[in-house]
């Protein structure tokens, strides 16, 4: 039975613990760093890019801005994922955090959670920004209508990050894979090129990596759209995030089984 | 006097080897010198082709390995002075009797050297992929304005070698000297819809005219076309280098005085 | 002509020092240190950890700008004429970094060769010699990440001799090494002190000093406290004679009550595994010894002897002296 008391100590779990595995593990908190990577590169590459498209007249400011937008959430939160898992093994602590009684949903949920917020204010911050330095015509209601779409981009690119990290519990060197992982998001998901231009082969794993149904669905709602046309878009996104997100607590909880058997928790 | 420009040239390239090596050992080298260059390529091709853009495709190949070169210089050259402090090997450099410039320089240069992998990465996936080859009439030519773009870009390095040791977050400012000279400098393409004030700015960019020259002889372009940009970019360039070695002489003395030739 | 000449060197480190601050704590590190140092000798600074001789070797190797004093190399001076001084000096800093890991022995010395301007034409044959003499002949193709710490210590040695230096300067070079190759490598040094090189050598270990040095400088707290031969420094305990005592739990109450005692001028105590051993320096013929057994009060003794004082107990009667110095100067 559920009890009031044991959905607060889960709410504890996943809100404080979070925070706190966030302070502690997300390396870039080194100000500068952090706002070097998260808030000036992503405009300045929303820029270039929009400037590119305009010269060579393929889409309008408003494509790039929100592709950008959306794509800017995926850099944080696949890092942040990564390193969730990853660093809590570098500095040794992956034993303890394995072995607490929780259960595991809610622990992986609340390392998730502080990123998710990240990427979302990380996402934000570049919309606004991109529309104000390019003037961009959208209007203020449908800017309010593209904040879900950036809290799904975010919750499915945390739980890519979440999954790469599992894997990197298996292999070494997890940080290269996430900035391949960055690297082909940017090529798939059509953030920054018309999907329509990509071959078949492309097209066919944007439709399952996260940003790209977010990017379909923000650009409806920024173009006037009801919600209610983005749903099928935003709903392929969630479902790409739940998938990833299963995949993530499996890879996990394997890892567990198998390293508590070998009795290798710590091991590098 | 036959005999001193003898052993300059050989400093400069058993120093320059010696860096490129060093950094040619790097696992990190495969990612950002080579595959990011490499999806730039293949962004670029498919936006072309979104674009419906006549003309050289080829482009698209030398501007992306253009954008791995300049990465390059701005990762490598601009942490020159902060990598070989963490080696441990600055003070080494320093009490070696040759000014600290030059051995900054075969690192900005070898920083330079190294981004031509992505350059001859990108032309091979171009060609392999894509079937775009250059449609340069003269190899030669297109050789020496990317040799031309190597020196343009280490003379560039030393000023951001010698300028970035003197920020705190110099990590964090060279993370963002990327898309900006991408896009004033046309790297990629020459962006003629840059806003006016931004024009002038692109048009003293040593980067502009480097990029243009590399972009001519890859077109096409006979050597007239070619070796004016390309001359004016090396100019422009020493006009960073010479600024570049004062400085660094500064930081090299306010380095003794501080006692941070060692810190990490 | 000196090989080496420090005049009232001195150097204040400001702490957290960025770029632009100065304010914050001040160490100073060196206080008017002065020494003259004739070619072809091995002069050692010798002192315990903190004491100076690394921010001394700095300045004189010009990585550091003296804040007060001046110091001359073959009579360059360091602050204002690095690069003569550079082109005369090699300098070992200790610790097992400032090398290109991922590079081999051989490619690093190539490199230092033709950073320090040696002949093309020689340079060959004198990076062969060298790693010859090093002992790195069959390693010079592997890369460095793989070497040990005293292949590191030698290919650095090999590294600073490539122009051959005049003058050689090496901060504790046998730290952290094994006492095998702590000892080849000091045959080294002797090696290249007899064939005409000035050496400046730092260490903590006593026996190196003695053993290696022409005349050593006890530095403590960033001051010389005594300068001259080993032979010499041991003449100045001469009048006094050391009673060691091993002895089992002995706690700082007994050590105060005896150094009360008068006719005791010092005491050091080194712990071995489960027992102590207890050195009493005395004034010579003081015959202390049932005071310094009654002071110990009742507790279990080992051996008991009298002996002559080596080198080491100079060492430490310099170093305390010294103490007592700074401390008076502090209370006055
Ligand atoms: N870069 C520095 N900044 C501030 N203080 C320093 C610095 N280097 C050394 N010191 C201080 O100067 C003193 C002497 O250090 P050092 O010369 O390294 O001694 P030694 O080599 O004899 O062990 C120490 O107290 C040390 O903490
Ligand atoms: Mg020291």
């Amino acid at each position: 039975m559920i009890t009031r008391a044991k959905v607060r100590q889960g709410a504890r779990v996943i809100v404080i613990g979070g925070a706190i595995s966030y302070r502690a593990l997300f390396t870039w908190t080194a100000p500068a760093m952090f706002v070097s990577s998260l808030f000036v590169v992503p405009v300045l590459q929303l820029l270039f890019f929009t400037h590119l498209g305009r010269q060579l007249g393929v889409a309008d400011d408003r494509f790039f801005v929100i592709g950008g937008a959306v794509l800017s959430a995926g850099f944080p939160c696949v890092f942040g994922g990564t390193m969730a898992v990853a660093n809590e093994r570098a500095y040794g602590t992956l034993g303890a955090v394995l072995l607490t009684p929780g259960g595991r949903v809610a622990l992986w949920a609340g390392r998730m959670v502080p990123y998710v917020l990240n990427g979302l204010i990380v996402a934000v911050f570049t919309l606004v920004t991109g529309v104000l330095i390019l003037r961009v015509r959208i209007a203020p209601a449908d800017l309010l209508m593209i904040v879900p779409t950036l809290v799904t981009a975010a919750a499915s690119c945390s739980a890519l990050g979440l999954a790469l990290g599992a894997i990197g519990l298996m292999a070494r060197d997890v940080f290269m894979v996430s900035n391949l992982a960055m690297t082909v998001l940017l090529l798939v998901s059509g953030a920054d090129v018309p999907r329509s231009a990509l071959p078949g082969w492309m097209r066919a794993v944007g439709e399952v990596t996260p940003v790209t149904h977010a990017v379909v669905a923000a650009r409806a709602v920024a173009g006037g759209a009801p919600l209610a046309d983005a749903l099928p878009a935003l709903a392929g996104e969630a479902a790409i995030a739940v998938v990833l997100a299963t995949a993530a607590v499996v890879l996990l909880r394997w890892f567990e089984h198998g390293s508590r058997r070998r009795g290798a928790l710590d091991a590098h | 006097m036959r005999g001193d420009l003898r052993r300059v040239l050989r400093l400069t390239v058993v120093g320059v080897r010696h860096h490129v090596l060093c950094m040619s050992t790097s696992p990190m080298i495969l990612v950002f010198t080579l595959v990011t260059p490499l999806a730039y390529a293949t962004l670029a091709f498919y936006l072309f082709r979104a674009a419906d853009r006549p003309g050289t495709p080829a482009q698209v190949a030398v501007g992306a390995g253009l954008m791995g070169m300049w990465e390059s210089v701005v990762s490598r050259a601009g942490g020159a002075v902060q990598t070989q402090r963490w080696l441990g090997t600055l003070e080494t450099l320093v009490m070696a009797p040759m000014p600290l410039a030059v051995s900054l320089a075969h690192i900005t240069l070898a920083a330079a050297i190294v981004g031509t992998y992505s350059m001859g990465a990108t032309l091979a996936w171009g060609m392999l992929v894509f079937g775009m080859a250059p449609a340069f009439t003269d190899p030669a030519l297109f050789v020496l304005a990317v040799a031309g773009c190597v020196v343009s870009l280490g003379m560039i390095g030393m000023l951001l070698a010698s300028t970035l040791v003197l920020l705190r977050n110099a990590n964090a400012v060279a993370n963002t000297l990327d898309y900006p000279i991408y896009l004033l400098s046309g790297v990629l393409v020459p962006i003629t819809v840059l806003p006016g004030w931004m024009q002038p700015i692109s048009a003293v960019l040593p980067t502009t005219w480097a990029a243009r020259a590399v972009h001519l002889a890859a077109g096409g372009g006979g050597p007239g076309e070619v070796l004016v940009p390309m001359g004016i970019g090396l100019a422009l360039s020493l006009g960073c280098l010479l600024p570049a070695v004062r400085m660094i002489a500064w930081v090299e003395r306010r380095s003794r005085t501080a006692a941070t030739l060692a810190l990490t | 002509m000196w090989a080496v000449e420090a005049i009232g060197l001195s150097r204040v480190y400001a702490s957290g020092a960025g770029w632009f601050r100065t304010r914050g704590a001040r160490i100073t590190a060196v206080r008017d240190v002065s020494f003259q140092v004739p070619e072809g000798e091995l002069f050692g600074l010798l002192g315990p950890n903190g004491a100076g001789k690394t921010t001394t070797m700095r300045m004189l190797t010009t990585l550091l700008l003296p804040t007060a004093g001046t110091a001359r190399v073959l009579g360059h001076d360091v602050a204002r004429d690095p690069v003569p001084v550079r082109r005369v000096i090699g300098a070992v800093s200790g610790g097992d970094r400032g090398l290109y890991d991922r590079l081999s022995a051989l490619d690093n010395l190539r490199y230092f060769a033709e950073l320090y301007g040696v002949e093309p034409r020689v340079q060959r044959a004198r990076i062969g010699e060298l790693l010859e003499l090093v002992g790195l002949t069959g390693r010079a193709r592997d890369r460095v990440e793989g070497y040990s710490r005293g292949m590191r210590q030698r290919l650095h040695v090999a590294r600073a001799l490539l122009h051959r230096p005049k003058v050689l300067f090496l901060d504790e070079p046998t730290a952290g090494l094994d006492p095998l190759a702590a000892r080849d490598l000091r045959q080294t040094v002797a090696r290249l002190v007899a064939s005409g090189t000035t050496v400046l050598l730092t260490t903590h270990y006593m026996a190196e000093a003695d053993q290696l040095c022409d005349r050593i400088a006890v530095i403590s707290d960033g001051v010389v406290c005594a300068l001259g031969t080993p032979a010499a420094l041991k003449d100045q305990v001469k009048e006094r004679d050391v009673l060691e005592v091993e002895v089992y739990g002995a706690a700082a109450e007994h050590i105060a009550r005896i150094e009360e005692l008068a006719g005791v001028r010092g005491t050091s105590v080194e712990e071995r595994e489960h027992l102590q051993v207890l050195a009493v320096h005395t004034d010579r013929g003081a015959g202390l010894l049932g005071p310094v057994v009654a002071a110990l009060d009742g507790l279990r003794l080992g051996k008991v002897a009298t002996r002559e004082p080596s080198l080491e107990d100079a060492y430490l009667a310099i170093l305390q002296e010294s103490g007592r110095e700074s401390a008076a100067e502090v209370r006055a």
